[in-house]
């Protein structure tokens, strides 16, 4: 899986999570950009991610995540 | 041995920093061990077993855990063996008198004092089992280097609560020079002025209201003695860390900042993270997180989310986890059920604000001037709970302050402040806000400004020296917990 097709799979489930009809993620995108991306709904995108790709987080790991470019650098390095 | 006091600062710690100075660099970590065991047998020299005591646990449990696959049985054991320490000697009478209330029961109180500290330490204790347990440092192979970490005087009694993934890289490897020097003196006199000229002042107009019986206080004086404490605290505490990360800074070590100007605030959320930020983050690294994820992957909330919907099922979720971690927080501070009262108080504001969203930042002038005065007043209320030294005096204090009830006053508002007392709260009040944040600075100052500054810290010196040569004995508020 490359990095476009990891942001692809983010997009939908952040559309999903969040109840939005649009949303374009980039590497710079925090939470401060997202409308509704608050730390309730970070548990649910957290374990929505899990859940899609097939591994766990280790907590060190959700604690140092700054944008979403680090999420996918993560998600590619776990499923890589 | 306090900060404030004569001993201290023209015994102990000339001759500690003139040591470290002139001792080979292998020595040095000896030094500033040997110099933080002394510190602490000062006051305490019975205690000083159990410090070593926990040190020894902490060491050996680190070195198994990074050895053996039963990693979390392993650190299981080595924070229960922290907490026991802690348990027995702060909250075991705690739990024998509430048995004795509800059971009717006559369990003796067992003949203890507290080891002054031992909060602080045993916190500083967990958060390394628990880095090592979680890969993010490698365990100390030298006992004294974590005795080190353990027992480093600036830190040892209050805070702030250094983690040891911070400080990991520099106990193995850190440099004196003398910019951190210099700067280290000059934050400890801040400190040591904030302590001695303000808090102490104020401390001695809050004293006087807080030990009225309440049925002598009347609405303005309850109101003057909540915003006196208020400040006094903040000056108390947060010139205790300054002092704390000065000497650090003397001795090489940076430590994260404790305070960022909290009655800023907009939020209780915000005030959180900067009121007593080494304690925050600790329980949020340590506690809240780690509980909230478990709660996440727990069967139970797969179950739960179907039926209740996402958005309920996570604001369920963070319920129990801020209940658990503010109880704590509260409990943390003392035996007593006014710090869990306090504790919880705060969590349920924190709740509010999430699930409101009322924290998030307004656009107009007069929404985030109604957001300041809400956290303040908060923030005031709180610390009627936290001064009160039983639920039923803050509850009457409280009732006073919004005018349902009115006792008799014996005296005019005069007999509780004077006007230095006065002055004092006024500039209290202006040095609350970052307004001369970066008094400090050097880089890219003129040499005028920078000996102005330190001329100025020279006169705070000489006049907290001279105050506290005046004055009795003026413990730090934090030293109880």
């Amino acid at each position: 899986m490359n990095r476009d097709e990891i942001y692809a799979k983010l997009t939908e489930i952040f559309k999903e999570n969040l109840d939005l009809d649009e949303i374009e993620l980039t590497d710079t995108t925090t939470a401060d950009d997202v409308e509704g991306w608050d730390s309730l709904a970070h548990i649910g995108l957290i374990a929505a991610i899990e859940q899609e790709f097939g591994f766990r987080f280790a907590m060190k790991e959700v604690v140092n995540l700054h944008n979403v470019g680090e999420m996918v650098d993560l998600i590619l390095q776990k499923i890589g | 041995m306090l900060f404030s006091s004569t001993v201290f600062l023209f015994l102990f710690l000339p001759i500690v920093c003139a040591l470290y100075l002139l001792v080979r660099k292998e020595l040095k970590d000896y030094v500033l061990l040997l110099a933080s065991i002394f510190f602490y047998a000062w006051g305490e020299p019975r205690y000083v077993a159990v410090m070593l005591l926990t040190i020894i646990i902490n060491y050996v449990g680190a070195i198994l855990i990074s050895k053996y696959k039963c990693k979390k049985l392993l650190l299981l054991l080595t924070i229960l063996g922290d907490l026991s320490f802690l348990f027995y000697f702060k909250y075991f009478n705690f739990f024998v008198e509430n048995i004795n209330a509800l059971f009717d029961g006559h369990i003796d109180f067992i003949k203890v004092i507290m080891p002054i500290g031992i909060s602080f330490y045993t916190f500083q204790a967990i958060s390394y089992v628990v880095d090592v347990y979680r890969e993010e440092v490698e365990p100390q192979k030298n006992i004294h280097k974590l005795a080190l970490y353990i027992t480093l005087f600036p830190q040892l009694v209050a805070g702030p609560i250094v983690k040891y993934h911070d400080v990991a890289d520099q106990i193995e490897n850190r440099t004196v020079d003398f910019e951190k020097v210099a700067y280290g003196v000059k934050r400890f006199i801040v400190g040591l002025a904030k302590k001695v000229l303000i808090a102490n002042t104020l401390g001695a107009v809050a004293d006087k209201v807080f030990t009225q019986p309440i049925d002598q206080l009347d609405c303005v004086t309850t109101w003057l003695g909540a915003i006196c404490y208020t400040f006094q605290i903040y000056y108390d505490f947060s010139g205790y860390s300054d002092m704390a990360i000065g000497l650090g800074s003397i001795f090489g070590f940076k430590f994260l900042e404790n305070f960022t100007y909290p009655y800023i605030s907009k939020s209780i959320s915000e005030y959180w993270r900067r009121w007593h930020i080494s304690m925050g983050s600790w329980f949020r690294d340590y506690l809240f997180l780690p509980l909230q994820r478990a709660l996440s992957l727990s069967k139970t909330y797969g179950k739960l989310s179907h039926r209740l919907g996402r958005r309920k099922i996570n604001i369920l979720l963070t319920a129990v986890a801020l209940l658990v971690t503010w109880f704590l927080i509260g409990f943390w501070h003392g035996a007593g059920w006014s710090f869990v009262v306090y504790g919880l108080y705060n969590g349920f504001f924190i709740f509010l604000e999430i699930i409101t969203g009322w924290n998030r930042d307004r656009k107009s002038f007069a929404g985030r001037a109604m957001q300041h005065f809400y956290t303040m007043f908060v923030v005031i209320l709180g610390f009627v709970i936290f001064r009160s030294d039983t639920m039923n005096y803050a509850w009457h204090y409280l009732l006073t302050m919004f005018g349902a009830e009115r006792g008799e006053t014996m005296y005019h508002l005069i007999y509780y402040v004077d006007r230095i007392e006065i002055i004092a709260l006024i500039v209290g009040a202006i040095c609350s806000a970052p307004l001369c944040s970066k008094m400090l600075e050097v880089e890219g100052r003129s040499q005028l400004r920078i000996a102005a500054v330190n001329l100025w810290l020279l006169a705070l010196f000489i006049l907290s020296a001279a105050s506290i040569a005046a004055s009795t004995y003026n413990p730090f508020i934090y030293f109880r917990f």
